[in-house]
């Protein structure tokens, strides 16, 4: 496991970022691209482009057949484009300004804190707009607990999917998970089984039009395992590993080669993109896949995301060189 | 007897020279043959054939059946197989229009207060005609016997020669057609003639959700008679009301040359008991009545028990065996009790599925490792019953179905869909069959061939009389057709829903597709009169299947709610080479160019197209499991 032996979380004061690092890790919060732009465990970089909010997921089926893409298309825009608001940070407990130059010219070389907080406010680019915030509370073992909360905004349409995207540099070798068996929804989940399943490669349910797919509804943990990097200086072709874990309430996931736009835009699987890299989203709330019929019936209520309730998940985020 | 292209134009002409429809059974030259399952009996015509494609009537290779025609011009084509998967015609995939929607416009016959409509199909730009030779010789185990042949699928209709002559033309693409060749067999080589068309007005009885093909799609076969034959078997297996004992009947016609011959029944149970033995005189309709079967062990999906019957006719005076014809029954009683389906005594719950032909590679020309792999699927995955949506399948799938146990809703070749149903909304002006008498006589012959062929399987609980056809006198028709031979089976129909008038005529049950959870409550809460089942619910395409509680639920609480049939089993879609990167992708409507298409409408299997399952199976496994817990 990571670093156990860290006490103390070394702060790296930049410019426009703020670094925090341990023996055996390095993570990047960076303040104008707003948000945590590299997660380095073991040598490896874990990010391709800082984690957002997902709020879309590829039209299914019925989605397509009920009008509910249509209904509530905003959020297809929203799931592209977030405005970033404002940044929060705080040191052991203790509210910091942000500490942009020359700001931080009062810190030195030497700059350490049991457990760093940064939150990151967003407003969806919606009408009406509602806020989401992303919160990282980093300790010294290198453990990031992530919570991301959403405002409940009146007159909003349902949600497709409320989550965290993280986009890996590269193509996983696969992923282990703890929760149910298979592929599941909400309205799609009696049928499976508990347990710890291996998944080899990253594979797209070949549905006859690409749609949303791959999700694992309550799920306790899941390890994602990477052999490659963009790291030119890096030829190493061992695994190493990132693990989301629930820190409570289990969370459902995707781990996918696509994101919700590149399923969306492919009217077969062969019109895809050569996949090369990881999409992993971790989501608080899912939508039911419905079933009654593919020309108009509704999700069954019990299985809808109001837009009009706030919504929250957390979870915890280790990476390892060995697993 | 002389061909006429007319009869494609007239609904009232669709089979010519054929032979009446008859049980399924397979008839065997000695007890020898029937161990080794293998009937000398029997040559396939299967594999190569020559074959011309005409894209119209007019262009089509006139007098080729001639003996003496030169077709070395023609191509070569797979029998079975469809022409379109052969690439002379393109595919197209369309739901509820008729596959010429947009491109001709036509009514059918006898509609709108009109008559005919010469000219309709036999002149149709869009009718293309495939053109089939076969040269064979009999084999030596058939030579000196009648001989017929049988073709067990053409789309749509077909028109048949042997050695110059004709012989024959049928409509009614999944039903076998029969006809006698040996007026006109040859020593030595024979040419077998077969011109098939595209449409015939039996397009407008075969408007099903499908892709469209045409061509010799099922197995051809040459079939001997021994000098004493029998033609047909009906078995009737009756229960002693407690269920305990039971009784069969068999009935057989036989076809007999002037040769005595006497027929022996042997029934064994499945150690090989041997539980009757008894023998009569053969003559033309020989009936065997009431052979009392004690301590009847009973056929159940979870214990598809069957006796063992063999016929064996043997010649009077030398006591040769000239024919011998096994047959596997069983005993099961489906019944309607205070507005409940009972299946031996028990409430009936339908955890079914409806299922297409298909297989990816060679679209609706299945096989039996692709039949036998989805009854492992539908075992494996707690399924219990099947429905043969929208067309009788091969007969192989009914033998199966007996065998591993699942229920079957045996529907006859029958859609009508776009007479009916524009755009949504009820529009019933130019339906057939409907009510005119020129629609009556194909209706019910395929509702007899249906019956007649598939009469004496166990695990055929339900007649259907066609799907999404709307109601009139003519389906109303078909039922009496039923109710008049078959008292061992309840008969469905969904479409009387629409005209409720003929719901005392049409149905021994509530049929709907599609209903909500919410819907079928509202039936069964409202002085419902007939047990309800769903004979589509749970439509599968893409990632899909949420919600498969809420129907569970009600079988709890309604008894009178019985299941149903989820739509559908597989996904239809073809396997092509890419273009762009030579791999071989799956693609559906719209993918050939093919307009006016429902595109991606028929991917709503549990399982994908090359068979693997959906993640929603497991969905399936689980609460269709419920009630064997």
């Amino acid at each position: 496991m990571a670093t156990m032996k860290n006490e103390q979380l070394k702060i790296i004061f930049g410019d426009g970022t703020l670094g925090l690092a341990g023996d055996d890790f390095h993570y990047i919060f960076n303040y104008s691209r707003g948000g945590l732009e590299s997660l380095v465990a073991g040598g490896k970089e874990w990010l391709y482009r800082e984690p957002l909010p997902t709020f879309w997921r590829a039209t299914t089926d019925n989605d397509r057949g009920n009008g509910f893409s249509k209904k509530s298309v905003q959020w297809l825009g929203a799931d592209q484009f977030i405005d970033l608001e404002k940044i929060a940070l705080s040191v052991d407990g203790k509210r910091l300004a942000l500490p942009l130059a020359p700001e931080n010219n009062q810190y030195s070389d030497h700059e350490f804190a049991r457990e760093v907080k940064i939150t990151f406010h967003y407003q969806t680019l919606t009408i009406p707009a509602t806020e989401v915030t992303v919160a990282y509370t980093v300790d010294a073992a290198g453990k990031i607990s992530v919570t991301v909360h959403y405002q409940g905004r009146k007159d909003l349409p349902e949600l497709p999917v409320f989550g965290l995207r993280l986009v890996l540099p590269t193509l996983a070798a696969g992923y282990e998970y703890t929760g149910l068996s298979g592929e599941t929804y909400p309205d799609r989940m009696a049928g499976a089984h508990k347990g710890t399943y291996q998944v080899q490669g990253l594979p797209v349910t070949p549905y006859l039009v690409p749609q949303d797919c791959g999700v694992h509804m309550q799920t306790k943990q899941v390890t994602i395992a990477r052999k490659t990097v963009k790291n030119n200086a890096d030829q190493s072709d061992e695994l190493f590993y990132l693990t989301v874990r629930s820190n409570g309430t289990p969370f459902a996931f995707s781990c996918l080669p696509y994101t919700a736009e590149e399923l969306e835009n492919a009217t077969h699987q062969e019109e895809l993109p050569l996949p090369r890299r990881t999409v992993l989203s971790i989501l608080g709330a899912v939508r039911g896949v419905g079933g009654i019929d593919s020309w108009g019936s509704e999700v069954e209520p019990a299985y809808h995301i109001s837009a009009e309730e706030d919504h929250e998940f957390s979870f915890d985020i280790s990476a390892c060189s060995a697993k | 007897m002389k061909a006429e292209l007319k009869w494609l134009d007239d609904p009232t002409v669709f089979r010519v020279g054929q032979l009446p429809a008859h049980s399924d059974h397979v008839a065997y030259l000695n007890e020898n043959e029937v161990q080794k399952q293998q009937s000398s009996l029997y040559q396939s015509l299967n594999g190569e054939w020559k074959f011309h494609f005409a894209k119209d009537p007019t262009a089509r290779a006139i007098g080729f059946y001639q003996k003496d025609c030169d077709i070395s011009g023609f191509d070569s084509i797979q029998v079975p197989g469809h022409i379109e998967l052969a690439d002379y015609s393109r595919l197209h995939y369309i739901n509820t229009f008729y596959p010429w929607e947009g491109q001709e416009y036509r009514r059918p016959p006898y509609t709108l207060g009109k008559g005919q409509q010469p000219g309709i199909f036999s002149a149709g730009q869009d009718n293309s005609v495939g053109a089939y030779v076969r040269n064979f010789t009999l084999g030596p185990q058939l030579h000196g016997k009648k001989i017929r042949v049988r073709f067990d699928g053409v789309e749509q209709a077909m028109y048949v020669w042997l050695n110059g002559h004709f012989v024959g033309y049928a409509e009614d693409s999944f039903t076998p057609s029969e006809f006698d060749l040996t007026p006109y067999i040859e020593n030595g080589l024979n040419k077998l003639a077969v011109e098939v068309f595209r449409y015939s007005t039996a397009a407008y009885l075969e408007d099903q959700d499908f892709f469209r093909f045409s061509g010799i799609f099922r197995a051809v076969t040459l079939i001997a008679q021994p000098a004493v034959h029998v033609e047909d078997l009906a078995i009737k297996p009756v229960l002693s009301a407690d269920f305990k004992s039971g009784s069969v009947s068999l009935a057989l016609k036989l076809q007999q040359d002037q040769l005595p011959a006497k027929v022996q029944i042997k029934i064994a149970d499945l150690s090989g008991e041997q539980l009757i033995h008894t023998e009569q005189k053969a003559v033309s309709e020989l009936e065997f009545k009431d052979l009392e079967i004690p301590n009847v062990h009973l056929w159940s999906t979870k214990d598809p028990y069957l006796y063992q019957l063999e016929i064996t006719v043997i010649q009077a005076d030398s006591e040769q065996v000239l024919e011998v014809v096994p047959y596997q029954f069983g005993f099961r009683k489906i019944e309607i009790k205070n507005k409940v389906i009972l299946f031996n005594g028990q409430r009936l719950v339908i955890n079914g599925v409806n299922r297409h032909e298909w297989d990816a590679h060679t679209g609706r020309a299945v096989t039996q490792a692709d039949m036998q792999q989805d009854i492992a699927t539908m075992e494996s995955n707690n399924i219990n019953a099947v429905r043969t949506c929208h067309y009788p399948d091969q007969t192989l799938w009914y033998k199966l179905c007996d065998e591993h146990g699942l229920y079957v809703m045996a529907e006859n070749n029958l859609e009508s869909h776009g007479t009916w149903q524009k755009e949504g909304g009820i529009e019933p002006s130019y339906n057939v069959p409907g009510s005119m008498p020129e629609w009556k006589d194909v209706v019910i012959d395929r509702a007899r061939s249906n019956y007649e062929l598939l009469k004496n399987h166990p695990s055929i609980i339900f007649w259907s009389l066609g799907n999404e056809s709307y109601a009139g006198d003519n389906i109303a028709a078909m039922q009496a057709y039923y109710k008049s031979v078959d008292d061992s089976r309840l008969v469905h129909y969904e479409g009387v829903v629409h005209e409720r008038k003929y719901e005392d005529r049409i149905s021994d049950v509530e049929s709907r597709m599609y209903a909500s959870p919410a819907d079928i409550r509202e039936y069964l809460e409202n002085d419902p009169q007939k047990p309800f089942l769903l004979c589509e619910y749970m439509h599968s395409m893409g990632n899909s299947v949420g919600g498969l509680k809420s129907y569970i639920d009600l079988l709890e609480e309604f008894e009178m709610y019985q299941g149903g049939f989820i739509w559908d089993f597989i996904d239809q879609a073809l396997f092509v080479k890419d273009e762009v990167s030579g791999k071989e992708v799956l693609r559906y409507g719209g993918d050939f160019d093919d307009r006016v298409s429902d595109y991606e409408f028929s991917g709503d299997g549990l399982l994908f197209a090359d068979r693997t399952p959906k993640p929603a199976l497991q969905e399936v496994k689980y609460y269709y499991g419920n009630d064997e817990k």
